[in-house]
């Protein structure tokens, strides 16, 4: 064996380990969720695997059923009139939908960040971001370096460490947004959804929250819904693609890794939205 | 590679049963739960059989030994978590249950009384020629509830507008005087009804401007239903979104027709509350019908020229008299006023139900 041809075997085990490396433990999964407002099905058959640490876009249309079921992955769903389900959520191989499972416990564990900025108006900065442990009775000591540790991650505290104790409606809306985004790091999720988080903010917000959650995809899972494609490039590892046809339940048409879904779709209906020819 | 949906399992997830695994409890939460509520109440029960402590002093126990039994029941169920929600629940469950108590006992009485009274003479027939001693057979109060029904209408026909007009010119019209409006409003909605009988009284009936009639009665009503139908309207106009009233503006409406083809129709449901609260508010009031429209024994529908009976003023007549057959018919009375009542707010709710065009 030559040299050359000895390196190149070295160089192809080191990508194999690498790979080995990137195989992540499953977080979340879904399987075969079918979701229903009174008797409208409106999503069907969902199987998916959030692995742990990364960020998974979820892609398609308007009214196709990905705000439905992020709402599933945290029992949100059944606050809905009518809200009614079938299939399995597991959340740490357990089905978060068990009889015995207290839903707060899991949306404790799987936060969320909505579409509109929803911080407490009646509460300063640093009451926002300490709202979850007060208000799931958690305790954790020391809450300066907790305030100072969430907005940093949330990419917040330069802009409001000198008014900490200012009205949280004072803030911009991108900033609204990122504080309420660490508002739910503050009760130290495993899984954080975030329903179209940026679709409300400008552009400089935007990339702000993007670069915010390529960092916490470090520590926590991700699952993001968006309209923005760009997006869900910049951000995701994975990309599911959802799409209803008329009067009928959303699927899960495609989903892979994002560069696939992107760079290689099989399907012609992805390669069309993804290439925005519809929807 | 990314992976596909496989269309062929369809048919098998179409087959998937549409449940809602929320609902679903564990029989260790059922019996829990049974137990929770059987145990304190053996115990109360136990102890108004078998011992010496007052009957009152059982009653007040049972709320915090329910409360200990649910405490008990939830941390063995949900953990210390669900002990915070099973003192709301207790709490929230008994409360409830001491008004139902209160309203059916209301209810109950009137029925038990009320029912004697109540035949096809007594709901179509006026009670003239007859005087507190003739029995039940004879005479009814069809007049009277006439008359109350005469008289709501005209203080509704008044106050209502003005009512709405006051509560559009605090919160859309936002006049320079509207902390004047709204002080006055809220001193209005202070005033004793019989001060509204007086005034009405001096104003209009002793001046010779009007007779006592049903429309002085109105009017003293409107005085009433004024405050409550204006404060109760601005409340729910209030509550209608800004986001709406810009929406209108920049599609060129007028302001006016932004009031009333797009504020007023988004909060009709509270506006009809606003109404029953007002009707609700006067419907049972007395005093001020005693001085305004006085009382008559015939059937009066001219609401101008003379003095006319009332639900409320005939219950007041009937329940003072030393017969039997009298005080029966100041609760068949009470009967028909509470069914008027609710006839009126069903047909309220009905007509201020949502309805998109």
């Amino acid at each position: 064996m030559s040299t050359a041809e000895f390196e190149k075997s070295v160089v192809a085990l080191e990508n194999e380990f690498a790979k080995a490396a990137e195989i992540r433990p499953i977080e979340l999964e879904t399987r075969d969720v079918s979701v229903w407002f009174n008797t409208r099905k409106v999503l069907e058959g969902v199987n998916m695997q959030f692995e742990k640490n990364t960020v998974t876009a979820l892609i398609g249309p308007s009214g196709c059923g990905k705000s439905t079921f992020i709402r599933t992955l945290n029992r949100l769903h059944e606050l809905l009139p009518g809200a009614a389900l079938a299939g399995e959520v597991l959340y740490e191989g357990k089905d978060i939908y068990g009889p015995t499972v207290d839903p707060v416990h899991i949306r404790l564990n799987i936060g969320m960040v909505f579409q509109k900025p929803n911080p407490f108006p009646s509460m300063t900065i640093r009451g926002n971001v300490l709202s979850g442990l007060k208000l799931s009775g958690m305790k954790r000591s020391n809450h300066d370096e907790l305030v100072e540790q969430t907005l940093t991650s949330a990419g917040l505290w330069n802009e409001v460490k000198d008014r900490l104790d200012h009205a949280a409606g004072e803030l911009s809306g991108g900033q609204q947004q990122r504080l309420v985004i660490a508002r739910a790091l503050a009760v130290n999720p495993h899984v954080l959804l975030m329903d179209e988080p940026c679709s409300a903010l400008d552009p400089a917000s935007t990339l702000k929250i993007e670069e915010t959650i390529r960092e916490l995809s470090k520590d926590i899972t991700i699952v993001i819904v968006t309209h923005n494609m760009q997006q869900a490039v910049r951000v995701a590892d994975n990309t599911a693609f959802f799409l209803a046809a008329e009067g009928e339940p959303g699927h899960v048409v495609e989903q892979g890794k994002t560069t696939d879904i992107f760079g290689n779709p099989q399907d012609q209906r992805t390669l069309d939205y993804v290439n925005g020819r519809f929807g | 590679m990314t992976t596909l949906f496989d269309p062929s399992r369809i048919p098998t997830l179409q087959q998937q049963e549409r449940i809602r695994p929320w609902n679903k409890r564990t029989k260790k939460f059922d019996v829990t739960v049974a137990l929770a509520v059987i145990v304190p109440l053996l115990i109360v029960v136990a102890m108004f059989q078998f011992s010496d402590i007052p009957d009152a002093l059982v009653m007040v126990i049972y709320l915090p030994l329910q409360l200990i039994a649910s405490g008990i029941a939830a941390s063995l169920t949900k953990g210390k978590r669900g002990i915070g929600d099973s003192i709301i629940i207790v709490n929230a469950i008994g409360a409830s249950i001491f008004s139902f108590v209160v309203i059916i006992s209301v209810i109950w009485s009137l029925l038990s009384h009320g029912l004697k009274a109540l035949s096809i003479p007594f709901l179509t027939q006026n009670s003239t020629y007859i005087s507190p001693s003739t029995p039940l057979e004879y005479g009814g109060i069809a007049h009277a509830a006439l008359g109350t029904l005469l008289i709501v209408a005209i203080s509704a026909l008044i106050a209502v507008p003005i009512g709405i007009a006051t509560a559009i010119y605090i919160t859309e019209v936002r006049g320079k005087a509207v902390p004047y409006v709204r002080f006055f409003v809220q001193s209005m909605s202070g005033v004793p009804s019989v001060v509204a009988g007086l005034f009405i009284l001096t104003t209009l009936i002793l001046t010779g401007a009007i007779n006592t009639s049903a429309f002085a009665g109105g009017l003293a009503y409107a005085i009433l239903m004024l405050p409550t139908v204006a404060r109760t309207a601005e409340e729910v106009l209030r509550l209608v979104p800004d986001d709406l009233r810009t929406g209108a503006l920049a599609l060129g409406s007028t302001r006016a027709r932004t009031v009333f083809q797009v504020v007023l129709p988004a909060a009709k449901t509270g506006i009809v509350t606003a109404i029953i609260l007002g009707v609700a508010r006067v419907i049972g009031e007395t005093a001020p019908l005693l001085m305004t429209a006085g009382k008559n024994d015939a059937t009066v529908t001219n609401p101008f020229s003379d003095p006319i009976s009332t639900l409320p003023v005939s219950i007041f007549e009937n329940v003072a008299q030393p017969y039997p057959d009298a005080v029966t018919r100041a609760w068949g009375s009470a009967l028909i006023l509470m069914v008027l009542v609710a006839i009126l707010f069903t047909t309220a709710r009905l007509i201020g139900r949502n309805k998109v065009k």
